[in-house]
């Protein structure tokens, strides 16, 4: 004879649906962290080593004072200090080898702003922004992490706080980020 | 009215000249304008289905009664009204008014398609983007990435070359002075043979573009909309001048 238990308290269903919200939460949870994680490089490279012996940001990110976008090193600054250290691991080995090849590095892209926002380091370094202030504390990181929520209101947050009401109409104006 | 007019003037910005005696129809303008702004290039099929994209286009006319009718033409591109027909009908925002620049902005990611700007231009300035179009190589390579390219689904249009304008006042402030008359040329200034098109600030009134546009020659399409349009032509006709 069938016992008499309501559905809701059969084990299998039970089980399935615990089930069901394992695999939701599980992929959700891996989801975020995919987003968060920094990417694999092609090559791990230590930030916090490079700054750590006095290398200025802006030594190999040359354009964040000039331009919009800060730009990335190109293999020969790499090998203007490696050629004269001796790849003593699979690291600086990789190093070496694109040298030698002279390929660049294909890095992937960690700070990413889609592509109808429109962003100008040039006007940041001019006031006096720090790239600590939106890059986090890249100095002792080892590869460069992305940074959550730099979203149009972390924008406009900081536009308002470090401006003028008159100021803010520019700032703030869709035509200065988005065209 | 009249205060309402007032405030109008003084919170015009940027504006435009186009000399029709000395336009002669080339179509420069219009490619260097869909080579600026990453406008693909439709085709003639898409075209005859009124499916064109062009924020810049040279209308042709007829004047005169049959047989003698003389053809004329003008460009016609986004008047960039100071009050606005296709702004206050877009129902999520996307068509602002730029209180910076004086300007309508149409806010790409903004848009969702409904084409309401669009039916209410008196212009005709806006056009759509019924499709992907793929730019075929090698002209993938001459995409201005200064320029958003745009999906399908989207509402576009002459922008007064923004990026421009917002590059040359970058430039100017990072260099510690005001933006001087001359600085930004739009595309399609830059490219007309005959220099019939000049750009400019129109608050100022020793610009180039602010005395051209108190020449008697001076008139406004549709004017009598009361749209404030910020492309000034002068007229032509053959008729003026030496
Ligand atoms: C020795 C050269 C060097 C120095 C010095 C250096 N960087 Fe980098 N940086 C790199 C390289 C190479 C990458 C690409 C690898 C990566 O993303 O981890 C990079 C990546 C980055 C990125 C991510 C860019 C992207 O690809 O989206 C940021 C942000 C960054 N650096 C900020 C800084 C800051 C801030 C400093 C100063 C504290 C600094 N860097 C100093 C070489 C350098
Ligand atoms: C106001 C915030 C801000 C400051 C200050 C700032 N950055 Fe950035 N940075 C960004 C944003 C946003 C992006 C993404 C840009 C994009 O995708 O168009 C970015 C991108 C980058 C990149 C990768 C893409 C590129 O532009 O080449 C590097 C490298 C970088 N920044 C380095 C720096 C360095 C070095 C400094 C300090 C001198 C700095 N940034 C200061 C916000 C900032
Ligand atoms: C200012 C000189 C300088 C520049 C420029 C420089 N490095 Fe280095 N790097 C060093 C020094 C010094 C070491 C330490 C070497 C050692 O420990 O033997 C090092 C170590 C490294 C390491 C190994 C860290 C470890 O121990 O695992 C890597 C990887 C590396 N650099 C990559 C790069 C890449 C990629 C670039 C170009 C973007 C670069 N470096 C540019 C000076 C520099
Ligand atoms: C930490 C503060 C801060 C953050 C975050 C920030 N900005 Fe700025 N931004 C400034 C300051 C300060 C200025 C210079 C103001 C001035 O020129 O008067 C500026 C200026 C600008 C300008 C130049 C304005 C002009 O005159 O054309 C642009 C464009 C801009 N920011 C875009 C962005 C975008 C896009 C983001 C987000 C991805 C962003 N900013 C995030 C502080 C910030
Ligand atoms: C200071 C720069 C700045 C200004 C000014 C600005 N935006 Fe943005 N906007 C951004 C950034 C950065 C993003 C990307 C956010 C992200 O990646 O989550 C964005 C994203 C958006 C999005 C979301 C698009 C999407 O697909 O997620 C819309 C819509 C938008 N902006 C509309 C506007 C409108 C309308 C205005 C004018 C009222 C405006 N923005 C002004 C920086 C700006």
């Amino acid at each position: 004879m069938k016992p008499n238990v309501p559905w809701w308290q059969r084990g299998s269903i039970r089980i399935s649906i615990v089930l069901v919200l394992l695999i939701l939460v599980g992929g959700a949870g891996v989801g975020i962290y995919y987003t968060q994680a920094p990417p694999e490089q092609p090559i791990p490279f230590p930030h916090n080593f490079h700054v750590g012996i006095g290398a200025e940001c802006m030594y190999c990110h040359t354009g964040a004072a000039t331009g919009p976008s800060a730009g990335l090193p190109t293999t020969n600054k790499c090998w203007g200090c490696h050629q004269q250290l001796e790849p003593r691991n699979e690291n600086l080995k990789l190093v070496a080898s694109f040298a030698e090849n002279e390929e660049s590095i294909p890095w992937v892209p960690v700070a990413l702003q889609p592509d109808f926002v429109k962003f100008n380091h040039q006007p940041h370094i001019t006031a006096g922004v720090s790239c600590e202030t939106c890059h986090g504390d890249v100095a002792s990181m080892t590869v460069a992490e992305p940074q959550p929520r730099h979203n149009m209101g972390w924008c406009l947050d900081c536009h308002q706080k470090m401006s003028t009401p008159e100021d803010f109409v520019r700032l703030s104006d869709c035509a200065t980020c988005h065209y | 009215m009249a205060e309402l007019l007032k405030e109008q003037e003084e919170t015009q910005k940027w504006g435009m000249v186009i000399d029709m005696d000395i336009c002669s129809g080339c179509q420069a303008c219009v490619t260097a304008c869909s080579m600026e702004n990453n406008v693909p290039f439709v085709g003639e099929d898409e075209m005859a289905y009124g499916r064109g994209l062009q924020w810049m286009r040279i209308r042709r006319y007829w004047e005169g009664e049959y047989p003698e009718v003389t053809p004329t033409h003008q460009p016609m591109l986004c008047q960039q009204c100071g009050s606005a027909p296709c702004e206050p009908v877009c129902p999520t925002f996307a068509s602002v008014h730029s209180q910076e620049e004086q300007i309508n902005v149409q806010v790409y990611n903004r848009c969702i398609g409904t084409r309401y700007c669009a039916n209410n231009c008196p212009f005709s300035a806006r056009v759509f983007n019924w499709f992907d179009y793929e730019t075929p190589a090698p002209m993938n390579s001459y995409l201005n990435p200064d320029v958003s390219v745009r999906r399908r689904g989207i509402m576009e249009k002459c922008t007064f070359c923004v990026q421009r304008i917002v590059h040359g006042r970058q430039q100017a402030a990072a260099e510690g002075r005001e933006v001087e008359d001359g600085d930004i040329v739009p595309a399609c200034a830059q490219a007309c043979p005959t220099d019939a098109i000049v750009f400019g600030d129109l608050s100022d009134p020793e610009s180039k573009v602010s005395k051209m546009s108190r020449s008697d020659r001076a008139f406004k399409e549709l004017e009598e909309l009361g749209t404030q349009p910020k492309v000034i032509y002068l007229k032509g006709g053959k008729s003026y001048g030496g």
